[in-house]
């Protein structure tokens, strides 16, 4: 096995299992469709809000994603092969991360200007929503493998899991909301849409240290 | 420079007979600075010219806040610390540490509460401070569970580093954002390198007390380290002589 070899397997085996992309994209749409329902449909309430729902949704979405990221690789035994393979598991780490990201995210960015439709939110700021999503998403992958690397051992780790990683999500989402809201008073975003990236760039650099480190503890 | 010291500490037996001389005097010597500090604020400084009686919750509310703060960056230093030099102690110190602080930062949110419904007019706001302690609360509640989750002890300890670590690292993360999303609550009381802006009578009882809380603070932790250094170490002979000479 190499860096290669081990990307594109993980990469056709994430293509071949298409109900795990479609679950994350349902589940999002669910979560959207239950504020309508849940506070007030009017456009007078959606519209100010959309930002902020759409992210809480994504955040949902993703920690339920990356719950399970390694359940398979742990159960039959690929995890094993990791430690086994004398590759740096930092690396393995970010390669299944940026596979996962790109499996998620990339239909999430084709739903996004319906479902901004649905929610009122106002043409000019669809941009900025998905420029923050672009940017945003990668640190909350890369956080939440950390907590899937920890509670892949146990066989009830889902609630754990979102336990301990949610609330490091709090940054990503407030300067996420931060910059759709800042556009929709047309005041400048870049500064919010830097940190996003910021963060993301600090996640990216130290969160496969940390997830490797959960790896070989889960795996012993 | 002389590390000695440094690799004691790595050695649970020391540190066992080390905290049992100084566990006591620190909750004792702290208890009592924590008394005189809460009489002194509650019945003799002086009324604050604005708030009037109600600001002498600040006596309480102000030490438990920022112990609540540091004893989570004790914790991520010792999460680090067990990480790489993999010293016997740390996990024990962060185990022992996080119910405390636990603690810590619930009687903060309650007694910000209290305090906020006189002088704001409501028991709660979300404001970046009490945002930030409720995250913190939750931090806490997160180590804790993934502590009690894990049954193997090696890997609960690896498990419990990474997330204090990982919790550390956000922290500051977590309380400029929520800073920059909203602020109600009156800047930081305690500034090291400024001088304070309450006059002294005032200012001395809230040191007091502050001084207390964190020795008492230590001292329980000890306790609560030499408890689980016995548990741990239950196989060891010091621990059996130890057991038999001065019983549990």
């Amino acid at each position: 096995m190499n860096y290669r070899s081990y990307f594109k397997s993980e990469w056709l085996s994430l293509l071949r299992r298409k109900q795990d992309t479609l679950n994350a994209l349902l589940f999002f749409v669910m979560v959207i469709t239950l504020f309508p329902l849940g506070v007030d449909p009017s456009s007078e309430f959606l519209s100010p809000a959309a930002g902020g729902i759409i992210w809480c949704a994504t955040a949902l979405a993703i920690l339920m994603a990356v719950e399970g990221m390694y359940k398979e690789d742990y159960n039959d035994g690929s995890l094993e092969q990791w430690l086994a393979s004398g590759l740096s598991i930092s690396i393995l780490v970010f390669l299944k991360v940026f596979a996962q990201w790109v499996m998620v995210v990339v239909p999430l960015l084709l739903v996004l200007p319906l479902l901004a439709q649905m929610l009122f939110l106002p043409a000019s700021a669809l941009g900025v929503v998905m420029w923050s999503i672009l940017l945003g998403t990668p640190a909350l992958f890369f956080i939440g493998s950390i907590g899937a690397a920890l509670t892949v051992s146990l066989r009830r780790g889902a609630v754990l899991m979102l336990l301990l990683i949610l609330p490091l999500y709090i940054p990503v989402i407030v300067f996420a909301t931060g910059a759709v809201r800042a556009a929709q008073m047309e005041m400048a975003y870049s500064g919010q849409l830097a940190i996003l990236g910021a963060i993301s760039l600090v996640a990216l650099a130290l969160s496969p240290i940390m997830a490797a480190v959960s790896i070989r503890a889960s795996v012993n | 420079m002389n590390w000695t010291w440094f690799h004691k500490l790595g050695s649970p037996k020391w540190f066992y007979q080390w905290a049992s001389n100084w566990g006591g005097r620190c909750v004792y010597v702290g208890l009592a600075l924590l008394l005189v500090g809460v009489v002194w604020g509650l019945g003799f400084a002086p009324q604050d010219y604005q708030q009037g009686n109600s600001f002498r919750i600040i006596y309480i509310h102000v030490p438990v806040a920022v112990l609540a703060q540091s004893c989570y960056l004790a914790m991520g230093i010792a999460g680090f610390v067990s990480l790489v030099w993999q010293m016997k102690l740390a996990p024990v110190f962060i185990k022992s540490v996080a119910p405390v602080g636990a603690i810590m930062a619930l009687i903060a949110l309650v007694s910000g509460a209290i305090w906020g419904k006189p002088t704001w007019g409501t028991w709660w706001v979300w404001d970046a401070r009490l945002t930030s302690v409720l995250v913190l609360f939750l931090l806490y509640m997160g180590v804790m569970a993934i502590q009690n989750a894990l049954d193997d002890q090696v890997f609960a300890d690896k498990a419990v580093a990474v997330v204090s670590l990982v919790g550390v690292i956000n922290l500051p993360i977590i309380k400029y954002s929520v800073e920059w999303w909203n602020t109600l609550h009156q800047p930081a009381t305690f500034k090291l390198t400024e001088k304070p802006s309450m006059p002294m009578e005032m200012w001395l009882p809230l040191l007091f007390s502050a001084i207390g809380l964190y020795l008492f603070a230590a001292g329980v932790s000890m306790w609560r380290m030499q408890t689980e250094v016995l548990m741990r170490e239950r196989k060891a002979n010091w621990v059996k002589k130890e057991v038999l000479e001065h019983g549990i």
